[in-house]
């Protein structure tokens, strides 16, 4: 090579990005298309199931009950808000509500997870009932899962958040979190569209 | 760029060798466990996809050799299903994908002048994730159990009640949990390439090779996802007994859907790094800038997008509405269009300039003959009733050797040629290497061509073997002989590659004249890849260093940490650094949580759940921050 002059002095700029100046936040990102196609691929697997049935959710299976259900929905939307609530905060300095927020997050979700668990102990059908109950139970695990995933997750955080080990500049840990939450939250709405009111209305 | 001031950089012994410290994988058998430096991970990708390749030959031949006769009994039915099957998996999941990660994860971070891959630590977790899955599959092979029904394991045919050894189990699991693998490469490779890029390389002067690696890794995350949801749902149907698949109640077609849906743009996930090892070949030997960049460029871009439209062309024969088949028919015909955009620009590459006929030229004008040919047999087998006519024989094992050898190892292996010298510092012998491409290319030829004719006298796919009086047997034979030679062809490349290890001639930093960055370090290059990152003014950065006197390029990255230049998207202007972590043995025992995980799913129903807990336990280990208290110091300083 021939000689080299500097025209660059990478020794002012900043050591830490965040949002999409992060490679951290892209590969979340990442993690979240990955799966949000997986659950697009069950969703459509649904519908396509459907089309063997003259009677869709199949014969001796009663169309699923709203009310539950829905309540349960709320409750995981509103575990998005103190999550948020902490992630906010933390960009303008305060580390107090990182310490307080994901705590009640948590304590939503499990929530819900528990209504769930109720629900499908007596919905009166298995998964290896009909090809109808084998999806639902998939698609309901499967986010159960990620919910559970989500909790343990963010247990991992709050920890280090008491340890006051997040600040201002360290905070791309929370974001990521924070974004993988949001993302949980919000599938839940078109999987919870497929297999309660989908199967409502197609029972009808 | 902010200052133009002309400091000479000034470079120290002292701090090379506090680069080299820092940067530098541990020695040993234990330090083996723990290396992240993307060099490293790429090369064990590369070596491990060539072992494979070489065991799917083996299988291949294995294969010739029992039909080389009418009603041969050389193999017995089943074991010659669980070979074909295995030859199968085999090439699709542990050869060509992991294959053309290894060569994306080697060089990318090279091409784009940046010190290693964005996730390092991640990176290593998918190189364990494939190595597990890829003993697992050949362990069930040895021990007799291996799926025996294809690689795409249609059910009814698939399921607890037709297939009930654990063959397809091993293939249900295995084959999910090997997609973490290829999903784990394409998000790193996509932020790599998203926000690593040197300072200068914006969007429009990416090399084509790195164009083709993104476009590539776009298609994994959005293929693989199905075929992981589609071998979950076989898996759950043959232990617990869901009904997916289950004719009557089921449908045994939502298995094909999601399997093609994945498997179609599979092949372009295989083809399109090649397209981009096929332009940067062409450039370096014809010396000249490539013709039609935007056009190559919107060309692969095309191919990803077209290659989700055409899945249901495997599915002609199953009985679909007569509009889809029409539809896909057009599309599958539309793939022509950016495919042959491609070549045109290549021949407009070539034409006029007098290239240097190396190795890895040959491979490329290999390619040209070889997946024309494959073209136009695809562009046959597009239409409804000429697929009807030779569907599930050996006119399809035919086409579709011709577009996956033809399109993607000859390029592969020019690729082979081109960049070993970077690899190893030293050059593979010319002699050897035109020899071994002789013979590999009469002798795929050679093999594959007549398969046309055999299949359009009707000879069936997958059979073990066929009756005497149907007169298929010269024509076998000269097969089964044709396909030893070009087991030779390749044997002679494996042969060059350990030879040249220590006899090859040095090859030094640039030894093509290449334009591009990997070119512009040592060869192999030291572990934190280059000094100096470069600056870019254009799309051939060392053809325009050659011009000048001097290489414009950024201090001030520290040297006493693992540390790499951010850039931003678009323009690749210097927004930040980053650190990045060093050696660890975390990733190997989240691959291991996962595989126990998984694996142990074809034994028993509680070994996902003690996957999930020892998967928890060791990414909490792997992210749990260090010294806290260093950090924090670091912090205020």
């Amino acid at each position: 090579m021939n000689g080299t002059f500097s025209v660059l002095d990478a020794s002012k700029l900043p050591s830490h990005a965040f949002e999409h100046r992060s490679p951290l936040w892209w590969g979340i990102i990442g993690l979240i298309v990955i799966e949000a196609t997986v659950f697009a691929s069950l969703v459509a697997s649904f519908f396509y199931l459907r089309s063997n049935f003259p009677q869709w959710p199949p014969d001796g299976t009663r169309s699923p009950e709203l009310l539950k259900p829905t309540l349960a929905t709320l409750v995981l939307l509103a575990s998005a808000i103190p999550m948020y609530w902490a992630d906010s905060s933390l960009k303008q300095g305060k580390t107090f509500p990182l310490k307080v927020g994901p705590l009640i997050s948590i304590a939503l979700a499990l929530v819900f997870l528990a209504m769930k668990v109720v629900e499908y102990r007596d919905i009166g059908f298995r998964w290896d009932t009909h090809a109808y109950g084998s999806v639902v139970w998939t698609i309901v695990g499967f986010h159960s899962a990620h919910v559970l995933a989500l909790v343990l997750k963010t247990a991992v955080v709050t920890t280090l958040a008491w340890r006051n080990y997040f600040n201002r500049k360290r905070r791309i840990g929370v974001t990521v979190n924070g974004l993988y939450w949001y993302f949980v939250v919000i599938i839940w709405i078109p999987l919870y569209m497929t297999i309660y009111w989908a199967s409502y209305f197609l029972s009808n | 760029m902010t200052s133009h001031e002309r400091i000479q950089a000034i470079d120290s012994s002292e701090e090379i060798r506090l680069l080299t410290e820092v940067w530098r994988s541990p020695p040993g058998f234990f330090g083996w466990f723990t290396h992240v430096n993307q060099t490293s991970v790429g090369k064990r990708f590369i070596i491990t996809g060539f072992v494979f390749f070489i065991l799917g030959g083996v299988l291949a031949l294995l294969m010739r050799l029992q039909l080389a006769t009418p009603e041969n009994e050389f193999l017995n039915p089943d074991l010659y299903n669980q070979i074909f099957t295995m030859h199968g998996i085999t090439m699709m999941f542990l050869f060509a994908v992991p294959i053309m990660e290894g060569f994306a994860i080697y060089i990318i971070p090279l091409m784009l002048g940046t010190r290693d891959m964005s996730f390092p630590r991640l990176n290593a977790f998918g190189y364990y994730v494939y190595l597990i899955a890829g003993a697992a599959m050949y362990l069930s092979l040895f021990l007799g159990m291996a799926p025996a029904v294809g690689w795409f394991a249609y059910p009814p045919l698939a399921d607890a009640k037709h297939s009930p050894g654990m063959g397809v189990d091993f293939y249900a699991t295995v084959v999910t949990f090997m997609e973490i693998s290829a999903l784990v490469a394409a998000v790193e490779l996509i932020v790599t390439i998203f926000k690593q890029r040197a300072p200068g390389m914006s969007l429009n002067r990416m090399p084509l090779f790195v164009w083709s690696i993104l476009v590539m890794s776009f298609m994994i995350v959005f293929a693989m996802p199905p075929l992981m949801v589609t071998s979950i749902m076989l898996a759950l149907d043959r232990t617990v007994g869901a009904h997916f698949f289950t004719p009557g109640s089921g449908d045994p077609l939502l298995w094909q859907h999601l399997f093609w849906f994945f498997g179609h743009p599979e092949v372009y996930i295989i083809f399109v790094p090649a397209l981009g090892m096929i332009s940067s070949i062409i450039i370096t030997f014809t010396r000249r800038p490539i013709f039609g960049y935007t056009a190559l460029v919107l060309s692969l871009v095309a191919t990803g997008f077209i290659g989700f439209g055409l899945w249901v062309h495997h599915m002609y024969t199953t009985g679909l509405p007569h509009l889809a088949a029409n539809f896909f028919t057009a599309a599958s015909s539309m793939i022509a269009i950016p495919s042959g955009v491609q070549v045109f620009c290549w021949l407009a590459s070539l034409w006029g300039t007098r290239p240097r006929f190396a190795t890895p030229l040959l491979y490329v004008l290999g390619f040209f003959f070889i997946f024309v040919i494959g073209g136009l047999s695809g562009v046959m087998v597009a239409s409804v009733p000429f697929d009807t006519q030779v569907h599930d024989t050996y006119f399809l094992v035919a086409h579709f050797h011709y577009v996956l050898i033809g399109g993607a190892v000859f390029p592969l292996f020019g690729g082979l040629y081109y960049w070993y010298p970077k690899l190893t510092g030293r050059l593979m012998s010319e002699g050897l290497g035109k020899a071994s491409f002789w013979l590999t290319f009469i002798g795929f030829n050679l093999t594959f061509f007549p398969m046309h004719y055999l299949g359009l006298q009707g000879m069936p796919r997958r059979v073990y073997t066929y009756l005497e009086p149907l007169g298929w047997g010269d024509l076998n034979l000269f097969v089964s002989l044709s396909s030893g030679l070009l087991a030779v062809g390749f044997l002679a490349t494996f042969v060059n590659v350990f030879r040249s290890l220590k006899r090859g001639r040095p090859a030094g930093d640039n030894p093509w004249d290449a334009d591009s960055l990997e070119w512009g370090t040592a060869s192999p290059p030291p572990p934190y890849n280059f000094r100096y990152i470069p600056v870019v003014m254009g799309r051939y950065p060392l053809w325009e260093h050659l011009k000048n006197q001097e290489v414009p390029v950024v201090t001030g990255i520290r040297s006493d940490r693992r540390e790499l230049l951010v850039t931003s998207l678009l323009d690749a202007h210097p927004e930040s650094r980053s650190k990045m972590p060093g050696p660890t043995v975390w990733p190997l025992l989240l691959a291991l949580a996962v595989g126990i995980g998984f694996g142990g799913f074809i034994f028993h129903n509680i070994f996902p759940v003690v996957g999930f807990i020892l998967s928890f336990i060791a990414i909490v280990g792997w992210f749990w921050p260090r010294q806290l208290a260093r950090e924090a110091r670091e912090e205020s300083s």
